[in-house]
């Protein structure tokens, strides 16, 4: 779905990006690891023009994201989750999920919480449709937001270090619904910490360091087989 | 009581009474209409200025200083007074014969109103930029407009949070209609003036208005304070 070629970010004189190439395939599970300051954050903000690149080029199904395509277009099929949830607060849990399908995507409202509500029991809050945000914990929030995401029904998700913000014993609920929106074929790109999901459910593990993709390969390689001593370096403090 | 014996607040109230409460529309009035044109002009100012564009936010910020450096009566005069006539001689030299006049009410409500909205699109302004920037973010990748996130994720909760500062620009802006006895709009402050420069009754007349201003004000003010509760609670 995208191809990268020599993409590279600058702020200023900060180069956070430096010739970053890449593919990602229709409805691959792709993990990307790698120290923090690294720039994952920022590639990840590219691909949805969250951040704009200045320098390469970033290909979307064939189409110059930056001058061939609609940003909102764009944006309907690629939908992003983040590390702070950021679900509306003065929305309830339902309308979270159900304003962009009504108000993007014209749904209509009955159809759009029917839809929520299918969402919500696929990640577990059936029952927290009419609760506010605060109410939930973190774990129960970044649930509803990858909700809200899916709502769009998007070709495929982003992820920014999803459960960083979790309290370690809520972590799971998170990746066990990663996990199963992997299983049912639904593309990713998962910034991630969580070693142990990147080993087990990526198709493929990208290590970055200072702005570089260092070392590419399936997860077996990259956590088995590292063969970049940088990559190796850096295994060897997470894991 | 001697003081009270020489003072004539029975016969000041029944005739300056009626006159305060015709004035008590009038401030409503003004306040109204003054405080819809300042919340809307804010809004304007706040979200120019937080535009890409440097122009706007040149002539904004210059809009600004000029508002907030001058007096609100030197503003309500120039209006009321000045602007007329700077419409006239324009229209003299252009070879046109008119004589432009502004309704005191409306000059005065137009005058209040760009001088709170400027104050208040400090408040706005800094509102809006303190919603987390993730809200923003949140609704443009769920494929939200730039404007339709401003207005409809980041506005709203922006909003909640100066509620309460905006009640009190709505309570110092009833305070201050009193400023537009000056340019003659027949507010509180006017029919006191008159009342007592023709009763001689000077004492009474301007209590009665001291009262009447607190009349309007402290029941307002408990009123935002309730909200302000309400918002919080909720
Ligand atoms: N808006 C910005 N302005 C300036 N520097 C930035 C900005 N965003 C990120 N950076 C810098 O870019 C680098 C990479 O950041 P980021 O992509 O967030 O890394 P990661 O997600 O791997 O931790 C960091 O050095 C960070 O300080
Ligand atoms: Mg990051």
């Amino acid at each position: 779905m995208f191809s990268i070629f020599n993409l590279e970010k600058k702020y200023g004189d900060l180069e956070v990006l430096k010739d970053i190439s890449m593919y990602i395939g229709e409805g691959e599970v792709v993990c990307i690891i790698g120290p923090s300051g690294s720039g994952k954050s920022t590639l990840l903000r590219c691909l949805n023009l969250l951040e704009l690149q200045t320098g390469g080029k970033i290909f979307y199904y064939g189409k110059n994201i930056d001058a061939e395509l609609d940003t909102k277009k764009l944006r309907r099929e690629v939908g992003m989750v983040f590390q702070k949830f950021n679900l509306f607060p003065m929305f309830t849990v339902l309308k979270n999920i159900t304003y962009a399908p009504m108000h993007v995507n014209k749904m209509k409202k009955e159809d759009a919480e029917k839809l929520a509500m299918e969402l919500l029991t696929k990640v577990g809050l059936a029952d927290k449709a009419d609760v506010y945000p605060v109410k939930l914990s973190g774990g129960q929030q970044q649930r509803v937001a990858i909700a809200r995401a899916l709502a769009m029904n998007p070709k495929m998700l982003l992820f920014d270090e999803p459960t960083s913000a979790l309290d370690p014993e809520l972590v799971g609920d998170v990746l066990a619904v990663m996990k199963q929106l992997a299983a049912d074929g639904m593309g990713m790109v998962v910034v991630t910490h969580e070693m142990g999901f990147a080993r087990e459910v990526s198709d493929r593990v990208i290590f970055m360091d200072k702005g570089y993709i260092v070392e590419e390969g399936t997860p077996d390689k990259i956590f088995n087989n590292p063969e970049n001593p940088r990559t190796q370096e850096f295994l060897a403090r997470v894991l | 009581m001697n003081l009270l014996s020489q003072l004539h607040f029975a016969k000041a109230a029944e005739l300056l009474i009626p006159s305060l409460l015709s004035g008590f529309g009038v401030v409503i009035k003004a306040t109204i209409f003054g405080f819809l044109l300042a919340i809307v002009l804010g809004m304007v100012i706040a979200i120019g200025r937080l535009s890409q564009l440097k122009p706007i936010r040149g002539v904004l910020y210059l809009f600004l200083e000029l508002i907030r450096g001058t007096p609100l009566l030197v503003q309500l005069v120039y209006i009321y007074y000045v602007v007329p006539l700077l419409l006239n001689l324009l229209a003299g030299i252009l070879g046109f014969k008119t004589d432009v006049q502004i309704a005191s009410l409306t000059a005065g409500i137009i005058g209040i109103g760009i001088n709170y909205g400027c104050y208040m699109s400090e408040v706005i302004r800094a509102s809006i930029l303190s919603v987390d920037k993730g809200q923003t973010e949140a609704a443009l990748v769920l494929g939200l407009g730039k404007y339709e996130a401003l207005f409809r994720i980041v506005i709203p909760q922006a909003f909640r949070s100066i509620i309460p500062s905006l009640g009190n620009y709505l309570v110092m802006m009833v305070k201050d209609t009193s400023l537009l006895a000056y340019v003659a709009v027949n507010e509180l402050l006017l029919r006191t003036q008159n009342f007592a420069s023709q009763t001689f009754l000077t004492i009474e007349a301007y209590t009665y208005l001291a009262l009447a201003y607190l009349i309007i004000s402290i029941p307002l003010s408990h009123l935002i304070k309730y909200v302000e509760y309400k918002l919080k609670t909720n």
